[in-house]
Order: C-alpha cells, then structure tokens, then sequence
C-alpha cells in the first residue's frame, strides 16, 4: 500500500461519503419521488444532472481514448452524443413533458392505449438499460481494479455492490441531487489535468483553443513515423460507417429511456427547453476536451515513450502493463519501442493522463474519483429506470393494478437490487469494449424508442398495431445486424455492429407508418391529445378547438 | 377558459415548427454534411486544424449548443407573443401531476 493508493482512496471515499449524505437528507419516502423527484428541479440544476446522468463511464474514460486510437473516425462519437440532444429538445422533450406521464413505458401505453404496447415498451427499457449498464460496470471495474491494484473482475464485484446500494437506498429524487455533485466532481475531475496537460505542451491553459497546434503537427510527426496521417477521415471504418454511428447515437439518445425521464421532472414545456439547453452545455464541457486529451497524449507518447530504449520506458508505463491495458512488445528485438509495438487499451488514456503529464497525487486520486462518479451516476440512471419499468409498468400498471405503494417500492428496490448483480455478472466478462456496448444499447432505443415516440408525438394517426409491429421489428432489425455483424462478419456498405441502429430505426418507421396505415386509427380522445401536444400548456386542444385557460 | 381562434393556435404551431425546421437543417449540415464531404476539406485549416477536424471536434458541438438556447430563448419570445404566462403553466402542470 502505497501514498498513492491512500490518497485515491481517501478522496473516493470523500466524494462518496457527499454522496450518500445527498441521498440521505433526500430519502425519498413517496413512490412518485421515487421515479420523478416531486417535478420542479430549476433547468439549470435539471441540466447538471441530465449531464451526469449522460456522462458514462463510456464517456469518461473510454472516449478520449477512443479518438486517440481512431483518429477523425473516433469523432462520430464527440457528434452524435452530442447532436442527439437536438432531437430530444426539439422533438420529445417538451411535447412528453406535457403529455405528463411517469416513464417511457407509460406514454407509450397510454398513447397507443395499448397493455401489449406497454409491456413491450418495459421490456425495451429494461433491455436497453441492461445493456447500457454492463458497459457502466465494467468501466466501474477499470477504474477500481487499478486503485486497488486488483483484478479488474474484482473490481466490477465492489461496483456492483455500491451501485446496487445507493440506487436502491436513495430513488430518483436522492439521485438528482446527487447527480448534481457527481456532474460537478467529474467535470473538475476531467477537466484539470486536460488545462495543466495544454498549459505544459502549448504555455495555453484552454485546451480547446491550444490543441489545434498539436493537432496540425501530427502531419509531420506521423510521417516522420511512418504512420497513417491521424486527422485523415475514414482510415478506421468506411464513410457510411461514421454517418451510421453517428446517427445510432443520435437517435439513440433521443430514445433512452434513463434520459427522457429527466425531462419529467422540469415542472413546465418550457423548462423542458431550457433544461434541454443547459444539459448540452454542461455535457459539451467534457465532449469538447475529450479529443484534446486524445491529442495530447498522443503527442507525448509519440515525442516521450515511441523510441525510448524499452528498459527505460517512463516509470508509469509499468503499472498499466501491469493491468494489462498497455502492451510492449520488441517486435525487431533492437532494444527500442516502435509505435507499432505498443498496443494501448482505449480505457486508459485518461486514467494515464495525470501520470503522464506527472501532475501529482491528488490529481490522480481525483481523476479516479470522477471516474466512479461518471460510472455510478449513470449506472444508478440505468437502474432507476429498470425498477421503475418493472415495478411501475410491469407489475403495477399491468399484473397488480392495486398493489399499495410500500408494495411497489419494495418491488422496485428488488428489481434494482437483481439488475445490478445480473448486470454484473456479464460485466466480468464484457463481451465488447465499453464503447462498443455502450453503442449497442443506443442501436436498440434508436430503433425502438425513437420511432415509437416520434411518431406517438408528432403523428396523430399512428396507432397500437402500428407501434408495436414498430418497436418488434426494430428490435429484432437491430439485434439481428449486431449479431450477424459481431459474429457473422455480415455488413452493408462497410456498416459494423456499433452502425446498427440506422437500419433498426428506418425498419421500424417503416413498419408503424405501413401497418398504422392498414389498420383502424386511434380513438377519438387519443388523437386530440395528440393534437394537443403542439401547444404550450395554457392552450388546450378540445373537440376541434383551441381554449385558453 | 375562453375560446380562442383556430388560427391562431395554428400560427402558434407553424411558427415553432418553422424554427425546429429551420434548426434541424443546420443540424444536418454541420454534422451529416461536413462528414459527407470531409475529404474535401482536408486541406483547409482553421486555429491549426484541417477543417473538417474542427467542425467533428469542436464546430458542430459548439453549434449544437447554441442552436439549443437560440431556441429556448426564441420559443420563449413566442410565447410572449402569444400572451402564454409560465406562471399559468406552471400552475397547470402542477395540477396534471398524475395521483397514483
């Protein structure tokens, strides 16, 4: 046990204590502050913590990395996490916001006035969910596998255990607040190192104005190694690879489930907008710093560790070989690291970053420190949205449709509790990178959710038959690409599993406008409330006229 | 409540629809757009990257972003317009939140 490791763990434990003191003080003791937080979170704070519920372990950790290791390729992901929340803010947000209803799952039900619909929808959520919280675990287990020097299953063993229990313990209202100091710590966290990494390389402390410098001097320096240029675009995937990726995400976003939630708990359409506004700034902070992590430590590495005798390789590149993240090999046997003899894991280039860029203990203990925020609060998104598709769509409002509240808190909790430690379980063995499985989870709600909601918001003709036949083909479109492409090496036009969601979505539209279309249109009272989502909430739609109220 | 006259409620309608129209299209422009063409760019530069670099690093994010407040500050405007009070709506929705 070394200063380093009690640093890092007294600040984890700090920023955890803060933490669980949040959730106590909120303890929710009602079911609907349970799943919305009692509506009425300011759209500043609501944006803070959409951010921090939006910001993964996929994002903290995995991203810069991924850009480093992809180059222009790896910046769909910088796009379409980001452009995602355009068409959340301008086409579901506000309009849900007033249509008024707990989850996902409910709006869907109720708009398409369908049980089948509802439990289909439940089972979306809570598949997306699932899927989305494996890559969440297992980043939880990168980071705590390196504090504590163990395995990095280990590590996913205690993230289960934390989650579960803070997830279970605090409800969507301890969860908001806390989300407002998990966003606060991470963004500090990623952003510190980031200024001191720009101010060391460029005498610039604002990365996003100093690494374009670095960013043009690559050209040369990627010559002079004879490597692939690192901005040319589509050396690592086809185009229509990037424009797939970045619409998976995009829609995606706009479909998950975890997200749209947030927009619940704003008291007014109008707050919903601005929430939506806030949020993207918030998230933009770290988005727009990820790929000047990525340049600079591709420039270190290049100036520092690529043609360094390898005894003699800097004194932090031992401990990640040890993780087994960064891999040396002498291919030639001439004593000297070649950029083509080092293999980096994309998951730990910010973790690195501060041993890198040796600026110090505390750093580094804050860095890990955001990185669990990052992972947690995402993580106890995913399960409060899990419990509440089980607890609130599934058992209450389809199998026990007078079940008392202690009842379906206790369900809720249990589901919670089991999500987290099935989730786990596959987090020990990730079946992709955390990226990787984190788009999977956004191919899915892009080809169920968003054409679901989409046209449930913007379409009053579609209807039950139309939205399930929707949601099913979607489903099985997108699960059917990713696996065909993971293991068949099946592909269209160069599109890999992570570009699934395109041909999800397009299926899915398909299918509710062609069948909404054979089939009887929704009642009357449906119609008109669907009608009635184009207004703000003073004007109301009612047999054919708009009243003010 | 009071009756108010179809059209405009419509006007109301078109005209946000109009801007989420308008916004959606630089949207796609600056992310779709620039991907599309981005050989094309490769030889620009701009504060020291290749153009097309910039607008997938920083450009369209920072697009992104201020698209979204141009909007909640513009849709509000048309909500003056239209004599919607916030108080009023808020007030509303509070009413709406669901009893179970």
């Amino acid at each position: 046990m070394d200063t380093q490791f009690l640093v890092s763990l007294s600040i984890i434990i700090a920023s955890f204590a803060l933490y669980i003191g949040i959730a106590i003080y909120n303890k929710a003791k009602e079911t609907s502050d349970f799943y919305v937080a009692g509506r009425g979170i300011s759209p500043f704070s609501n944006g803070m913590a959409i951010a921090a519920d939006w910001m993964s372990a996929a994002s903290f950790i995995g991203m810069a990395g991924t850009i480093m290791l992809l180059g222009y390729d790896g910046l769909a992901y910088i796009m379409g996490w980001t452009g995602g929340y355009l068409l959340l803010t301008f086409l579901l947000a506000p309009q849900l916001r007033k249509y008024g209803r707990y989850t996902v799952p409910e709006f869907i039900g109720d708009r398409y006035e369908s049980h089948t619909a509802r439990m289909i929808a439940a089972l979306c959520t809570i598949i997306i969910s699932f899927v989305y919280s494996i890559g969440q675990l297992s980043g939880s287990g990168v980071v705590i596998g390196r504090l504590l020097e163990v395995d990095a299953k280990v590590g996913t063993m205690i993230g289960v255990v934390l989650i579960a229990f803070y997830a279970a313990f605090g409800g969507m209202k301890g969860i908001t607040w806390t989300q407002v100091a998990q966003y606060v710590i991470l963004i500090i966290a990623y952003l510190i190192p980031v200024v001191f990494m720009s101010l060391q390389l460029t005498g610039n402390p604002i990365p996003w104005l100093s690494y374009g410098k670095i960013v043009g001097e690559f050209q040369q320096l990627d010559q002079q190694l004879g490597i692939s240029q690192y901005t040319d675009p589509f050396l690592k995937g086809s185009k229509w690879q990037f424009l797939a990726l970045m619409f998976t995400l995009m829609a995606g976003t706009a479909g998950l489930p975890h997200v749209i939630v947030r927009f619940y708990t704003v008291s007014t359409m109008k707050a919903a907008r601005w929430s939506g506004a806030w949020a993207l700034l918030f998230i933009g902070l770290l988005y727009l710093s990820a790929p000047a992590y990525a340049a600079f430590s591709r420039f270190i590495l290049i100036k520092n560790v690529v043609g360094q005798k390898i005894s003699e390789l800097p004194a932090w590149t031992e401990k990640w070989i040890n993780t087994g993240k960064l891999q040396i090999a002498d291919a030639n046997g001439d004593g000297i690291l070649q950029w083509q003899e080092m293999v980096i894991s994309n998951d730990i280039v910010v973790m690195a970053t501060p041993e890198i860029a040796n600026l110090g203990m505390f750093v580094i203990g804050l860095v890990a420190a955001g990185a669990m925020a990052a992972a947690l609060s995402t993580a106890g998104g995913l399960m409060i949205a899990i419990s509440s598709s089980f607890a609130h769509d599934i058992y209450y409002r389809i199998l026990r449709p007078n079940a008392s509240e202690q009842n379906r808190l206790l369900v809720a909790r249990i589901s919670i509790v089991a999500a987290t430690v099935l989730a786990g379980l596959v987090a020990l063995n990730p079946p992709g990178v955390i990226t990787q499985i984190v788009a999977w989870a956004f191919a899915i709600a892009a080809s169920t959710f968003f054409p679901a909601l989409v046209l449930g918001v913007w379409w009053k003709r579609s209807n039950a038959a139309g939205a399930i036949a929707g949601m099913l083909v979607g489903l099985a479109v997108s699960l059917g690409y990713i696996l065909a492409a993971k293991y068949g090496g099946f592909s269209v036009a160069g599109i890999v599993d992570t570009g699934a969601g395109i041909f999800g979505a397009v299926a899915a539209i398909a299918a509710n406008v062609v069948v909404s279309l054979m089939t009887k249109e929704p009642s009357q009272s449906v119609q008109e409330e669907v009608y009635d989502l184009r207004y703000p909430e003073q004007m109301t739609y009612k047999d054919g006229q708009v009243w003010m109220r | 409540m009071k009756q108010i006259d179809k059209k405009v409620a419509d006007a109301y309608f078109r005209e946000r629809v109009r801007l989420i129209v308008i916004f959606l299209i630089i949207w796609f422009i600056v992310s779709f757009g620039v991907v599309m063409f981005a050989e094309s760019f490769k030889n620009m530069t701009f504060n020291g990257f290749p153009f097309h670099y910039f607008m997938g690093a920083q450009g369209a994010v920072a697009t992104f972003i201020i698209l979204l407040f141009i909007n909640a500050k513009v849709s509000d405007n048309i909500d003056k317009k239209y004599g919607i009070s916030e108080e009023k709506n808020e007030q509303l929705s509070a009413g709406k939140a669901l009893d179970h």
